[in-house]
């Protein structure tokens, strides 16, 4: 964990204005940059793999490739919902484009839609007291009524193959 | 000659891929000239091979001048002219001849060597300096010599015929067939879901299920071609070994007679890469503990020469490699009472033959009573294993008292496909290696009990057997029933899997899972897609604990 505080450090990740596709978990909107999003999946069967953290949910076949499944419920924290049939899998590119997993699926609640932010929506997420530099976030924005969060792509891969500790 | 050490300064901006080029040319060549080598040795008038040697040795010059390499074009010009006086007939090839070949052969190796590996940025970019002035003198020496023995009537080849045994054959990139071979897994997937699917209407529909039976048809046999495409004949590696034994039965004393048999038998490339390790360490340890010396031999009634038989042949979908010597065999009480020694064993355990045997491959291992530089030193044979059971094989030994030992080396074909057991455990399947499967029963009352805090075991034919729970080792919660055990060969021992159902054989395609899951629990080996597009889990059941 150290190295990766430390490349934190050196790139201080901000939300950028730009496309947002944004889903719901436990009735909360959030946002992820959408060049990273692949595809999105529904209804397809999840093979859990035996001793797993509740985080990684099993694995799937997309067209022949073996990717992992995240549930970011069990990451946030939030209670597990049973999958109904809205619930769907966004497949998302890591940063390193060429290591074999480098796609990951994530189990989200329902995806909700495409949203673009320009810079006046975006703020700096607000500091709850805790080290936000423990949390995924790379800010909220303010879309119509609605306070959607925008999360770290890249700080949820690297915490889900970090090792176990 | 002044020259003759000069380091080399590799260039790679200007010349890299030039380099590149020249290095894999180079490989094959080295290889000509080992087999040619090693093949005059038996046969000194065969004029083909000799020219064949002797053209690798022109071709190495040849490149070597146009890329400035110096030392390895002298190095090669200076073998050249010794083979070309045997070609006219003027030198007598013998063996210090071959024994300059060969060691001028590995001189030149270890150029292309380093140069590899500055290439690929394996080592660093330095200049190369490996000093050839102490052989040059030798191959001058040797060619002062000329003995000249009568000339033979027959005409010495002036020109030689320029490639006329080689058959048509295009070079690809090994990745562009892994990825060939991926498709075409993905597309047998594809072909056997589309199946499924029509299953049903197929009944009523004759047209639909000609149609379907065709393409399954062909499907498979593109599978068979595109896998065979990566098929290599094991013959390079059983060459290797010839030069092998004939260096070590030199530097050991020792005659040995290497007979193979099967060099034809093909398997996949990266399988034959990976095979000529754990052989090495076999041969090895044949010459060095299995052989005895020509005197001991004859002592007992042997002749002086020690036999060693390499012998490769398919069998049940996979490929058997079998080392075989003449020599001691293994000597069941000193195995014994080392494995005692190092607490394996209970002193005066009955242990059956094939469990004492195992012991020798447990690492650190060796009964040797002089150390010496080639084996003894009790790694080796532990190795050997490990890597055999990386590529998903086993070892078995048969060895009687005097009567030599028999390494067997089990292996699946390729290492793209494995022949799969799938079970089933509290609702997911699970794929295991067939090749370690030794069988499987239902348990029958009494059969299963509890050793306190060693957990279960079976008691099989009389035989214990550690036994594990699959879905409570996992923490699935397993389906209701009795289950059904799979014995499964781990290494050394035998293991109970006590799974909820057997479902099928069945071969896939294997994928790799991500790194994290893999760290996560070791002894998922890998995935693959089974007939409804679901993934299953490979287990790797040596890792299974």
């Amino acid at each position: 964990m150290k190295a990766g505080e430390c490349s934190i450090a050196e790139a201080p990740s901000a939300a950028r204005p730009g496309k947002y596709l944004t889903f719901v978990l436990g009735g909360q909107s959030y946002g992820i940059d959408i060049l990273r999003v692949r595809e999105i999946l529904r209804l397809i069967a999840i093979t859990p793999v035996p001793k797993m953290p509740p985080h990684i949910r099993g694995v799937i076949n997309l067209r022949g490739k073996i990717i992992p499944v995240l549930d970011l419920r069990a990451m946030f924290g939030l209670p597990a919902a049973a999958g109904h049939d809205r619930s769907c899998i966004v497949v998302v590119q890591g940063r390193q484009a060429d290591a074999a997993g480098a796609l990951t699926g994530l189990w989200v609640d329902t995806v909700d839609e495409v949203i673009h932010l320009s810079e006046k929506d975006i703020e700096a997420p607000p500091d709850f007291g805790r080290r936000m530099e423990d949390q995924p976030l790379l800010g909220v924005a303010k879309s119509g009524q609605a306070v959607k969060i925008l999360l770290d792509l890249d700080r949820i891969l690297r915490d889900q193959t970090s090792a176990p500790s | 000659m002044s020259d003759a050490d000069s380091p080399i300064v590799l260039n790679l901006e200007s010349d890299g891929d030039l380099l590149k080029e020249y290095v894999i040319e180079s490989r094959e060549h080295l290889n000509n000239i080992e087999q040619g080598a090693l093949m005059l040795e038996e046969h000194p008038d065969d004029a083909d091979t000799l020219n064949s040697v002797f053209r690798s040795f022109h071709t190495f010059k040849g490149g070597a001048g146009f890329l400035n390499l110096n030392p390895i074009s002298q190095l090669a010009h200076g073998l050249e002219s010794l083979l070309d006086l045997a070609r006219q007939q003027k030198l007598a090839f013998d063996a210090p001849g071959i024994e300059l070949i060969l060691r001028g052969r590995d001189l030149l190796k270890q150029f292309i060597d380093q140069i590899d590996a500055q290439l690929t940025g394996a080592a660093p970019l330095s200049p190369i300096a490996i000093s050839i002035s102490d052989f040059m003198g030798k191959i001058e020496a040797a060619m002062a010599v000329q003995p000249k023995p009568e000339p033979s009537p027959r005409p010495a080849e002036t020109s030689a015929p320029v490639s006329a045994s080689e058959s048509a054959t295009v070079k690809v990139d090994t990745g562009k067939l892994d990825s060939l071979v991926d498709l075409v897994g993905e597309l047998m997937i594809a072909q056997s879901l589309v199946a499924q699917d029509t299953n049903s209407q197929a009944a009523a529909n004759p047209q639909l299920a000609r149609n379907m039976a065709q393409m399954a048809r062909v499907t498979r046999e593109l599978q068979r071609v595109s896998l065979s495409l990566r098929m290599v004949p094991i013959r390079g590696v059983f060459q290797k070994m010839a030069r092998v034994v004939r260096d070590l039965a030199a530097r050991q004393n020792k005659e040995v007679q290497l007979i193979t048999e099967g060099e034809e038998t093909e398997l996949d490339r990266n399988l034959v890469e990976q095979l000529a390790d754990p052989l090495l360490h076999m041969v090895r340890n044949a010459i060095d503990h299995g052989l005895e010396s020509p005197e001991a031999r004859e002592a007992r009634g042997k002749p002086r020469a020690g036999v060693i038989h390499l012998r490769a042949r398919h069998q049940s979908g996979g490929i058997i490699v079998e080392l075989q010597d003449d020599g001691q065999g293994l000597d069941r009480e000193r195995i014994l009472a080392k494995a005692a020694a190092k607490g394996l064993a209970e002193p005066g355990a009955k242990l059956t033959d094939l469990e004492i045997w195992q012991f020798i491959f447990t690492p650190g291992f060796s009964t040797a009573q002089e150390v010496t530089d080639l084996s003894g030193r009790g790694v080796g044979l532990d190795v050997v294993r490990r890597n055999i059971e990386r590529l998903r094989g086993r070892v078995d030994v048969e060895s009687g008292p005097g009567q030599g030992t028999l390494f067997k080396l089990v292996l699946p074909l390729t290492m793209a496909i494995i022949d799969g057991l799938i079970v089933m455990v509290g609702g997911e399947r699970y794929i295991l290696p067939t090749l370690l499967a030794r069988e499987s029963f239902r348990p029958r009352p009494g059969m299963i009990s509890t050793l306190p805090g060693r957990g279960e075991i079976v008691n099989l034919r009389g035989r214990v057997i550690p036994m594990l729970r699959l879905g409570e080792h996992f923490g699935i919660q397993p389906e209701a029933g009795e289950g059904i055990i799979v014995v499964v060969q781990t290494g050394p021992t035998l293991k109970c899997l006590l799974v909820d159902q057997l479902l099928h054989r069945q071969e896939v395609v294997i994928k790799n899972v991500s790194e994290t899951i893999r760290q996560r629990n070791p002894s998922i080996a890998g995935a693959a897609i089974l007939g409804d597009g679901r993934v299953g889990l490979i287990l790797d059941v040596n890792a299974l604990n």
